[in-house]
């Protein structure tokens, strides 16, 4: 259909079922429609976009009726796509088509007004006929891709992004802060709803990460910058210092023990139960299972600190050497050669980024109610490393105030009586479901309560346990019945969160509870106290978020695109999400979520090219003056003044950033720029229209 | 409303609780269980029987749902002055709603059970097994009297006037559980 044919308006009205239909007089609308200018034909239908509804447009652009076409329904967000594709398949460019949203611009915002919406209804068709009128034939552009993925955290959400990526043949960046993958899902002991051994499932995907031709691991390491758009996006990453030499590094962990204890901090893997060196390896199954020194911890033993220095001579010529580098037996932690604290930065050229940063426990700090200076006031993760093989205790259940003693008499080679605890007790939605701190309920805390009683019940079957439950939730498969045995093995439950913890002066700790079910208050005794505090985001969360470009939620978890129907997508075009970053999730749904990221980064970067709408702005060389205003204005640095042939400088938009957003058009003084799909004339129109209603301009 | 609180305090103490079964090496909820409320521990104490509980219509403290929890808790001594499980009549509604087939019914019967054992049995309950060991009736009919009056036989035509019956029933009940306790003379 060429351009300068006159325009046969077809004027759609949708029903929507009662949404339009229940405000709006639609058949009203439809006599109203065919009194506009070059409008031919007005149907109205009770869903036009079901398939019927479609073949009513479709067969009207056959039949040679209409070459221009008009929906009056809902949004055009939501179904703008599926009626350009219908015009499109019945041979007219897809860009003849208008939409009139007279649902949630009319039917719905003025639900009692019916009289009123109708004559709003009028007036919103009219002004889509009269930028119909003037719409111009455009063509889609295409994109390359970039076939290469950044995920961004190397927890199991992350781990199964990475590796269903780069089983399917995607070059995969993985990036995480820490100096080694696994997540907090490395920390935990058991995990539900079968309690299989965690380290047990998780090591082997970390093993495969590793050594996978297509992963890029890059641990230690932190997104510092991201550019350009899908498809295109540019990024740097930042490795942090090792002041190991990696290549060199075995994991032997000699250097571990000798580390000074002056420079021993609380361990972030053992949720600081116990100490660690300043040069250490996170955990026994870490990977890559290579040291790193952490540079606010070390006290740089004989002034070794890397700053290119030869070491100092003893007085029988010796060289003065750290502890570390004398027994490292390959060399690796040589503190001879300079080492840049600022590391290294990586540049990466990526289509598509997946963001997997986890979450982190609420410290228990915050809940004064709970004493949480007692030391056997702990966290649910911190119970998780108690129970742990690989915790302070090597999976001992002991008194967490008796866990120093039991490292300095391990260290020293003795044996030593330790306190046992014969109560446990834990509190739910400490930090959750809370107007003080997050409303939301974090998801995992009932499960993971019920784990660890029935493990510890399991395993030691004189213990009393008693679960303090606001309400018990366990919506997952195989999750109530889980619950149940729970209830079977004699764990005690208590409906109702406890109120408060007081110190006994024998050390123990009066739990004051009241049981809802009994109508009554209860105290328990107990050894130790597990909160099963709230998961929040990370901190660093906001800030990478807004190097992303993508939305933090109120509760400041990265906000999906769309609850239900784009879970893994955001807003910005090529970055998903996946895990807890989220929102909190279990173990199951995390790495649901980070295939379902993986498989969208997959279907959109396959193609290698994708299609971009051609409603963006160009500059008429002819009309621009080169002023420069707009260049500054635009959100996406898609605009540069460039030098042309006659030596004058005019503005020029690079139609790979352009998103059409219109600012530039809107602003430029001499209207040098067109937005097309939204020209001046098409706009005024519309403008004109509504300004003049009931009066309908005649051109 | 009935008052059941003397033997259950304001706050309870959980651990004394656990501490109790520990040095008498029994659990509560074992014992129960011993005594029919074979699938106490499947209840999730979702509350339909107490909507249909007659007694909890009435006032009654620790009927069914409350009941079970208090066991699940351990408690014992604490019940056994109350009155409400001899208050249950038996009308098995509890049994029909219950989502996991704990069956609250077998549960005050298995308390009743329990409390026998204990000797914690109220006077009207004793009275009603001597009763039952005289007459054959735990719930005697008064008004012989008035049954002669109107011309009929004293005694209503059943285990009463059966002197056979009335010696089987005997033996019976002495080969029960009852007779060890000694709860009521049985000495005919």
């Amino acid at each position: 259909m060429s351009n300068d044919e006159k325009p046969r308006i077809g004027v759609y009205i949708c029903h929507c079922g009662e949404n339009i239909a229940g405000a709006v007089d639609v058949k009203a609308v439809a006599e109203f429609a065919k009194t506009l200018p070059d409008v031919v034909v007005v149907r109205d239908y009770l869903f036009m976009c079901s398939d019927p509804g479609q073949e009513l447009i479709k067969q009207d652009i056959r039949d040679g009726l209409v070459n221009r076409v008009v929906v009056a329904a809902c949004t055009p967000r939501t179904h703008e796509p599926i009626f350009r594709k219908a015009c499109e398949d019945a041979g007219l460019n897809k860009y003849y088509f208008e939409m009139a949203n007279i649902r949630d611009q009319c039917s719905w915002a003025h639900w009692h007004e019916k009289e009123k919406a109708t004559e709003k209804a009028k007036a919103i068709v009219a002004a889509a006929v009269a930028k119909a009128r003037l719409l111009e034939p455009l063509e889609d552009r295409y994109i390359e891709l970039t076939k290469e993925v950044m995920v961004i955290g190397g927890g199991i959400a992350g781990i199964f992004a990475a590796l269903d990526l780069a089983n399917a043949g995607f070059k995969v960046h993985l990036v995480e802060k820490s100096p080694s993958i696994g997540g907090n899902m490395a920390k935990l002991d058991k995990t539900f709803p079968t309690n299989d051994c965690s380290a047990c499932i998780l090591t082997p995907l970390m093993v495969e990460v590793a050594n996978h031709p297509n992963i890029n691991l890059l641990t230690y390491s932190e997104v510092e910058s991201v550019e350009g758009s899908v498809g295109n996006f540019k990024v740097k990453v930042r490795k942090k210092q090792t002041y190991v030499d990696w290549d060199k590094c075995t994991g032997c962990g000699a250097c571990l023990d000798v580390c000074p204890p002056k420079a021993r901090v609380p361990d972030e893997f053992n949720e600081g139960m116990s100490l660690r060196g300043a040069i250490y390896i996170p955990f026994p199954q870490a990977v890559p299972k290579k040291a790193v020194v952490d540079m606010d911890a070390c006290i740089k033993c004989g002034g070794r600190d890397f700053s290119g220095k030869e070491p100092r001579l003893s007085k029988s010529g010796k060289p003065i050497l750290a502890p570390c580098e004398k027994v490292c037996p390959t060399g690796a932690a040589d503190r001879t050669p300079y080492r840049d604290p600022n590391g290294e930065l990586v540049e990466l050229n990526v289509g598509a980024i997946i963001v997997a940063t986890g979450y982190k426990v609420m410290d228990k700090h915050h809940f004064k109610e709970f004493a949480p200076e007692h030391p056997n006031v702990i966290t649910a993760m911190q119970m998780e490393r108690l129970i742990s093989a690989t915790g302070p205790s090597e999976g001992k259940l002991i008194k967490p105030s008796e866990i120093p003693k039991l490292l300095e008499a391990k260290k020293k080679g003795e044996k030593v009586e330790v306190e046992k605890p014969h109560t446990i007790t834990f509190i739910s939605c400490v930090g959750s479901r809370d107007n003080r701190y997050h409303t939301y309920c974090s998801r995992v805390c009932c499960m993971y309560m019920l784990k660890q009683a029935m493990i510890l019940k399991e395993k030691y079957p004189d213990l009393d346990i008693y679960i303090f439950f606001i309400d018990v939730r366990t919506p997952g498969k195989d999750f109530d019945e889980y619950y149940m045995r729970c209830r079977q093995l004699g764990i005690k439950i208590i409906k109702g969160r406890a109120g408060g913890i007081q110190p006994l002066p024998d050390d123990r700790l009066l739990v004051k509870g009241y049981d809802a079910e009994i109508g009554k208050p209860v105290e328990v005794v107990t050894d130790i106290a597990v909160l099963a505090t709230a998961i929040e985001p990370n901190p660093t969360l906001k800030e990478l978020a807004r190097t992303l470009g993508i939305n933090v939620g109120a509760e400041g978890f990265l906000k999906e695109r769309h609850t239900k129907l784009y879970p893994v997508d955001t807003m910005t075009e090529g970055i998903f999400i996946a895990g807890c970053a989220q929102g909190p999730k279990d173990i199951p749904d995390s790495v649901a979520q980070a295939k379902a990221a993986a498989a969208s980064a997959m279907s959109l970067l396959d193609p290698g090219k994708m299609t971009v709408e051609p409603l963006i702005s160009e500059v008429n060389k002819e009309k621009c003056t080169g002023c420069g205003i707009c260049v500054p204005l635009c959100p996406y640095g898609a605009i540069s003044l460039v030098e042309c042939e006659d030596g004058k400088k005019k503005s020029e938009i690079n139609p790979a950033l352009c998103k059409g957003c219109g600012v530039c058009t809107a602003a430029c003084p001499s209207k040098a720029i067109t937005l097309h799909g939204f020209t001046y004339d098409q706009v005024l129109a519309q403008i004109k229209t509504i300004a003049r209603w009931p009066e309908i301009p005649a051109e | 409303m009935i008052e059941s609180e003397e033997g259950v305090p304001n706050v309870l103490n959980l651990s004394e609780i656990a501490e109790r079964e520990r040095e008498e090496d029994e659990r509560v909820v074992e014992i129960v269980r011993e005594f029919g409320a074979e699938n106490l521990i499947y209840c999730m104490q979702c509350g339909s029987c107490a909507a249909v509980c007659p007694l909890a219509r009435v006032g009654f403290e620790w009927y069914n749902k409350k009941l079970i929890k208090a066991l699940l808790l351990g408690m014992k001594e604490e019940l056994l002055d109350d009155p409400t499980p001899w208050a249950c009549v038996a009308c098995n509604r509890c049994t029909e709603v219950c989502p996991r087939q704990v069956s609250p019914f077998e549960v005050m019967f298995a308390v009743r059970r329990m409390m026998v054992e204990e000797f914690a049995i109220p006077t009207l309950a004793i009275e009603g097994l001597r009763a039952l060991y005289e007459y054959g009736h735990a719930v005697y009919m008064t008004g012989r009297e008035a049954r002669k009056k109107v011309g009929l036989p004293e005694k209503p035509p059943s285990t009463d006037s059966d002197e056979q019956a009335l010696k089987d029933l005997k033996t019976i009940l002495k080969n029960t559980k009852l007779a060890k306790l000694g709860l009521i003379p049985m000495n005919d």
